[in-house]
């Protein structure tokens, strides 16, 4: 598009042919007022606000509206004058005797300096902008909204005035929408009050939440109303460094390495299957992590504790070994649990006068200054019970609406106990990812029964695993708390480091070789061996192994009918001396 | 003092034989009559090996590899999985007690598991008995030579 | 039918027509316009088949069922050709005379002949008739000759050849023509139509769309309805001359639902065309190809707007939008698009056919040719009247329209449909020429006597605050008041505004608060001053033009009656007697006791017996007008409120029966 010079309030502007006026009044920090304006939407000029004079080179004067004006060469814009002031002010005062006093009215009226309404203010809270109707046809693209009636009756609506099965119910409207006139609301008229349960903001594009790595918004596409419409974009064009794109898609990429560090970590134990700690059914019983999301000061609650009605509990039972030291679900230690429970309690005790109950089988302190953080805590006046809680139940009539009962027996002093308390904390077990075995098989490494990875050994091989340049960090291969898995991941990282600098890798002296003599051709060992390293050679009418390729596993040698294959350090008469020798 | 079988395990270096040290660093008890040759792979396993352990005196051989599926070596296991059927029928033809020969799954994580292995293998093998293949006028040094014969023409 | 495949085998097809009617049949043209329909022409078109069935004429006398003539007061009406005897008002029961005598005897029934009420004499002809004396009938030249629903008729009268003639000319050629001829686009706006035609001709982009806008939304106005009805094709044959002017290939009329007779002879005439080879892809063998499509409209007002028009030909909501870019580039799809109106593109033919320089010899300086009105309201002869440009409302209203009705007076006239003007007719009093001299209208000491001597033309009519609008003319006596007939039409607009833009929407509802607040005898002084700001915002920041003319009524009335406004708001008063709760009844000495008024009245105010004074009892009575409407004597008076008992009581005072007034007047 070609430029054009024109002038707003007698400062020039070059501007290209057919832009919008308004564009250029911004650009030179004119303030235009506006009502139906949004600049993702075609300019709609309904609300007849953004009037300004605009003067031809012919010298003709007339009023028009800057949204949706086209500049033109020579053309003069006058947002100022009598005329455009006067024009505004009695639109305002017209609209205004037919809706609500609301902000966005009188934040306008005080702009343009109305004082008070000539004709009062009246009962519409919609100001009929248009921007729902247009934001649900042109960025959405769902029309699922629209205007009815004509003249001084016309509204907005759905078709035929019932739920519309076009709304896709993205909220477009409602967050456009400058009076609240139109709202989201939940069916049935659920009341939403704890919303850190659902943890983190829910717009379709969005930092997961703060603090992450990277810290980078990502869009979700199973909100995202472009790839339910083919809509939208309204992010790609607000970001002024072009950095978004709908058209990115998940990709594998293949590379090849030398080694693997597996650091697949942990999952949390879903705690609902418990049934009797309520988890899910209950009101304010809430997982560990949960709690941690909302204590983070970047959290929803912007790290206060509150209970889903958003008051202050006064009462906290923190559960210990939710699914961990449990013959029913993991048999083992999550290991990190007792302290983070201390933590919490210290926490509670911190930013709120709640009393604190820590119901735990075994105290289990054992790392470097663990122990004196545990006898901080009790001096805090932490209520710590040794007994494993049994279950959490509602409350009877004669507590308050909302409390909560936690069982259990306190085998110190062998009592049965009911604690009434406002919220109950589960510190769940940590478990393996449940694809643990699969990823294991895809590495030739070996897993538990609990799904941890297994290490080469326990103590002389901590960090590295049955196949050679697959290392583990963290807690894919058992529970582990911060210091420790720091300490793995670091082994693992030098051992990878150690291969890699080398450049090479030392074959094993153990692979397996034919006697070309004994050979007889018979190409059996070419098909039992799986890495292939066994061909065979046309021209002798022999087989030969690789030994670049062969893993020594010996299944050839143990196949071959003449005995012409020998497995190079567990040959046959080594394996008979060693039974001559444990037998004699 | 009862019969104390001696046995052969022959285990893989990836599960079994780690399931083992696992047992031990488990402090798993278990019978000490099992005497370990550890090989890369239960494909390995030839049953000449099986053979010539009972004939060099063995009550019992245990063959442990890893879990189908499981092996280090893709399928080793599955080769020893159909080896050890033909070699117990052969052990039988001879009059041997089939029992006498057995295949076990045993994971590295498996230590615990091990040490029942073992612990079951030789109450059982002890319930069968001495082989005493002498006895039945099994030659062993005839046998030796010919398995030293063997071995030559190996070499 | 074979198509047509050049200009000469349209000529041939023309000359064959006309020869093979023998000049001795008889045709009796019946007129079936809307107008007559509604006067019951049905039954007489079946009297006069009997008849001719009966007499055993078929073959000999033809009935031909024609367009509206145009005198629909006098309807149904009938013209007896070749003879050309007009009859009109006939019912059933007349046809059989009028099969005797005229049709066989070529006798005139002179009951049934129209009488000049001015010389008392009977006419025979329907150009000797004034209401057709002083109009100059060009588009509707044809409408009482031809079988709109017969494509023979109009070819025989010379339908097509203007096409013919056009597309031997180049398209830049029919354009000048029609910039020479200085036609004005006959919807409202008076745009030249060249113009727009070069403008969209040069605008980029393909297609081209032409279309008609037949989206007549004005109360009391027929005039494109009876163009489609009466005579399609000059429509369809004007619509493919533009086309191949400007370039364009397809090309859609859009019509009101509520006109199924239109829509019905408008199709029938599509497809006779497109039989004939009028359209389609080779038209009259000429290689230019084009199509008519018809979009018909649910009866939105706003729609006759030109984006709001194209908005709903694509199926949207029928709403305008800014028209800083001009249709004529982005239109219909965003593509180059030209829109007329029915009158206009009727009136394409003739100028082809006839040249320029013929066209512009008619009319004023600035608006050329004819214009059709539907003329309407307090007048003898409502109907459809086409005048050339620059005549007098005076010969429209007094001459062709024979004046008022009764005895009343002339008051106003409203052009311009809706959101057009209120023209003052009649001589104010001081205080009007006062307030018009305060708005510098005229120079002091001038007098305004009226606006009768108005040159009905595009720019005087704009300048007298009122215009051409698409030629909607209703003609108000001193019944009707000023104040209530600004409410009447902000009323009209109200409903009819799209709603869209808040100065329409909202200012036009503040002006009905407003004026309804008067004529209830709530106004209070300032409220002119607020009429005038509102309607000066409106003109200045509506979005289109409806809210751009809707202040029209009110700003025009305010103009001309402002007495009537002061008398509302300060006095209280409806000088009129309309508005309701302003008005009382009173009797006045005039009655003379024929008790007309008491049976009527519904709620049983009036008493008083026969033969003597009635009287209203004011505390019954809900003004509800009846016994006003139905009084012989004017006896009835409209007077303020408050003034009715007080008008009854002097009247109880002076009157005497009517046998002793006749002798005191005798005396007198």
């Amino acid at each position: 598009m070609p430029k054009v010079d024109i002038t707003v309030d007698g400062r020039p502007i070059s501007v290209e042919e057919g832009s919008y006026v308004l564009q250029a009044a911004e650009a030179l920090g004119i303030d235009i007022p506006t009502l139906c304006f949004f600049k993702y939407v075609k300019p709609y000029a309904a609300c007849r606000i953004c009037v300004v004079e605009a003067r031809d080179r012919r010298g003709r004067t007339r009023i028009v509206t800057a949204c949706n004006y086209p500049a033109s060469e020579g053309i003069e814009i006058l947002t100022r004058t009598p005329r455009v002031v006067a024009a505004r002010r009695l639109n305002l005062e017209m609209l205004m005797s037919r809706c609500a006093s609301m902000p966005v009215l009188n934040d306008l009226a005080a702009k343009l300096g109305i004082e008070k309404p000539r004709w009062g203010t009246g009962t519409d809270t919609c100001i009929l902008c248009g921007l729902c109707v247009r934001v649900c046809d042109e960025i959405v693209g769902a029309q699922a909204i629209g205007f009815a009636s004509r003249g001084a009756a016309r509204y907005v609506t759905t078709p035929f005035e019932v739920d519309s099965e076009a709304c896709i119910l993205c909220g477009a409207c409602a967050a456009l929408c400058p009076t609240g006139h139109i709202r989201m609301e939940e069916a049935g008229g659920r009341e939403v009050v704890h919303s850190e349960i659902t943890l983190g903001p829910n717009a379709a594009i969005a930092v997961p939440f703060r603090q992450a790595v990277p810290n980078a918004p990502r869009i979700d596409p199973e909100f995202c109303v472009h790839f339910r419409t083919g809509g939208c974009k309204v992010c790609a064009a607000v970001c002024p460094k072009e950095c978004i794109s709908h058209d990115d898609a998940d990709r594998t990429e293949e590379f090849g390495v030398g080694t693997v560090v597996l650091a697949t970590g942990y999952a949390d134990l879903d705690p609902a299957p418990l049934k009797q700690y309520g988890y899910g059914r209950l009101p304010n019983v809430i997982t560990s992590m949960e709690f941690e999301r909302m204590n983070n000061a970047a959290g929803s609650t912007g790290g206060r504790i509150l209970t889903e009605r958003g008051e202050e509990p006064r009462t906290i039972a923190i559960l210990h070994c939710i699914g961990s030291r449990d013959e029913d679900h993991h048999p083992y230690c999550s290991r990190v649990c007792c302290m983070y429970a201390l933590k919490f309690a210290h926490l509670v005790k911190e930013k709120t006068s709640a009393e604190v109950y820590q119901l735990y089988i075994d105290m289990r302190a054992f790392g470097k200054g663990y122990e004196e953080f545990f006898h901080r805590i009790l001096g805090e006046g932490v209520n710590v019970i040794r007994g494993k809680a049994a279950e959490v139940v509602r409350a009877g009539e004669d507590c308050e609406e909302g409390t909560l009962l936690v069982r259990c027996e306190d085998t110190l002093i062998s009592k049965f106990r009911e604690i009434p308390v406002d919220m109950v904390v589960l510190c769940t077990a940590l478990e393996a990812h449940g694809d643990a075995k699969e990823v294991a098989r895809r590495f030739g490494i070996s897993v538990g029964a609990d799904g941890w990875f297994i290490e080469r050994h326990p103590k002389l091989g901590p960090v590295s695993t049955t196949t050679d340049g697959v290392f583990l960090a963290g807690g894919c291969q058992s529970p582990k708390d911060i210091p420790d898995a720091v300490a793995q991941g670091s082994g693992a990282a030098a051992q990878a480091m150690s291969l890699m600098t080398r450049g090479e890798v030392e074959m094993d002296g153990a692979y397996a070789v034919i006697d070309e003599e004994i050979c007889s051709g018979c190409r059996l060992c070419n098909d039992l061996c799986p890495y292939g390293a066994i061909g065979f050679v046309a021209e002798r009418k022999v087989s030969s192994v690789n030994p670049a390729l062969c893993k020594a596993c010996g299944t050839c040698a143990a196949g071959c009918p003449s005995g012409a294959i020998r497995a190079l350090h567990f040959a046959d008469e080594q394996i008979f001396a060693e039974i001559e020798g444990i037998l004699s | 003092m009862s019969f104390e079988p001696n046995l052969v395990g022959f285990l893989c270096t990836w599960c079994s034989y780690t399931g083992a040290d696992l047992a031990g660093t488990a402090r798993v008890k278990y019978p000490p009559n099992l005497k370990v040759i550890r090989v890369m792979c239960s494909g390995r396993v030839d049953p000449s090996f099986i053979l010539a352990a009972l004939a060099k005196g063995a009550d019992g051989v245990l063959v442990c590899g890893c879990h189908p599926g499981d092996c280090h070596y893709v399928e080793g296991n599955y080769k020893c999985q159909r080896r050890l059927p033909i070699t117990r029928r052969l052990v039988g033809e001879m009059g041997i007690d089939v029992r006498r020969v057995r295949l076990e799954w045993v994971s590295a994580s498996e230590g615990k598991r091990f040490g029942e292995v073992v612990n079951d293998f030789t109450e059982q093998v002890r319930a069968l008995g001495p082989l005493r293949l002498q006895e039945w006028g099994f030659d062993r040094d005839a046998a030796d030579a010919e398995l030293a014969h063997e071995g030559g023409a190996h070499a | 039918m074979q198509p047509i495949s050049s200009p000469a085998e349209l000529a041939e097809l023309r000359s064959g027509i006309i020869a093979a009617r023998d000049p001795n049949h008889i045709w009796v043209q019946l007129c079936a316009g809307t107008g007559c329909l509604a006067c019951g022409c049905e039954p007489v078109a079946a009297a006069f088949r009997q008849h001719i069935h009966d007499q055993g004429l078929e073959g000999v006398v033809h009935l031909k069922l024609t367009g509206c003539h145009g005198f629909c007061e006098r309807g149904p009406l009938v013209v007896i050709q070749p003879q050309g005897v007009f009859y009109q008002r006939i019912t059933p029961e007349d046809v059989g005379a009028i099969v005797e005598q005229t049709v066989k005897h070529g006798r005139v029934v002179t009951k049934l002949l129209y009488r000049d009420p001015a010389s008392k004499t009977r006419v025979e002809k329907a150009e000797e008739i004034p209401f057709y004396k002083k109009q100059v009938r060009l588009v509707l030249r044809s409408n009482g000759l031809l079988d709109p629903t017969s494509l023979d008729d109009y070819i025989a009268l010379g339908g097509y050849a203007a096409l013919a003639k056009a597309l031997t000319m180049t398209p830049e050629g029919i354009v000048d023509e029609v910039k020479r001829s200085k036609l004005r686009g006959r919807g409202g706006g008076g745009f030249p139509t060249g113009l727009k035609w070069e403008t969209c001709r040069r605008a980029k982009g393909e297609p081209k769309y032409v279309i008609c806008n037949a989206d007549e939304g004005d109360p009391g106005a027929f005039m494109d309805r009876s163009v489609l009805e009466g005579n399609p094709h000059s429509v369809i044959e004007g619509m493919i001359i533009g086309a191949y002017a400007i370039g364009s290939h397809e090309g859609y009329v859009y019509v009101r639902h509520e006109y199924p007779l239109a829509v019905k002879h408008l199709s029938i005439a599509l497809g006779q065309a497109r039989e004939a080879g009028l359209l389609g892809s080779d038209i009259l063998g000429s290689g230019f190809g084009f199509d008519i499509g018809v979009s018909r409209g649910g009866g939105a007002f706003v729609c006759g707007e030109s984006t709001a028009l194209m908005a709903s030909l694509e199926g949207k909501v029928g709403e305008p939008r800014a028209k800083y870019v001009h249709t004529v580039e982005h239109g219909l799809w965003d593509k180059p698009s030209n829109l007329n109106n029915v009158e206009t593109w009727a009136n394409i033919p003739l100028i082809v056919e006839h040249g320029a320089d013929w066209f512009a010899s008619i009319g004023t300086e600035g608006s050329k040719g004819t214009k059709v009105f539907a003329l309407t309201g307090k007048i003898s002869n409502t109907g459809l009247v086409e005048v050339p440009m620059g005549i007098t409302l005076r010969e429209i209203l007094h001459d062709i329209g024979g004046g008022v009705p009764g005895r009343k007076k002339f008051k106003a006239v409203q052009t311009g449909g809706p959101s057009g003007g209120t023209l003052i007719v009649e001589t104010r009093d001081a205080r009007i020429v006062h307030s018009l001299e305060e708005a510098g209208e005229i120079a002091p000491g001038e007098t305004v006597t009226s606006l009768l001597d108005l040159p009905v033309d595009f720019d005087e009519l704009t300048k007298a605050g009122s215009m051409m609008g698409s030629g909607g003319m209703i003609v108000m006596d001193q019944d009707s008041c000023m104040v209530d007939v600004a409410r009447y039409f902000i009323h009209f607009l109200i409903e009819e505004s799209c709603g869209k833009c808040l100065p329409c929407r909202e200012g036009l509802r503040k002006l009905h608060e407003i004026l309804e607040r008067i004529t209830k005898g709530q106004g209070e002084p300032e409220d002119i001053a607020t009429l005038q700001e509102i309607a000066d915002t409106l003109i200045d920041t509506s979005l289109c033009q409806l809210g751009g003319s809707a202040p029209n009524p009110v700003l025009s009335t305010l103009r001309y009656f402002r007495d009537e406004y002061d008398a509302h708001i300060r006095e209280k008063r409806c000088p009129a007697g309309v508005c309701k709760d302003l008005v009382g009844y009173a009797v006045t000495e005039a009655c003379v006791g024929d008790a007309k008024c008491a049976k009527v009245c519904p709620t049983g105010a009036i008493s008083g017996g026969p033969r003597s004074l009635q009287v209203i009892d004011q505390a019954k009575c809900i003004q509800c007008d009846a016994c006003y409407q139905v009084c012989t004597f004017d006896a009835i008076a409209r007077v303020k409120r408050d003034r009715a008992e007080e008008v009854q009581a002097a009247a109880k005072a002076a009157w005497r029966p009517v046998k002793e007034r006749g002798r005191a007047e005798a005396r007198a």
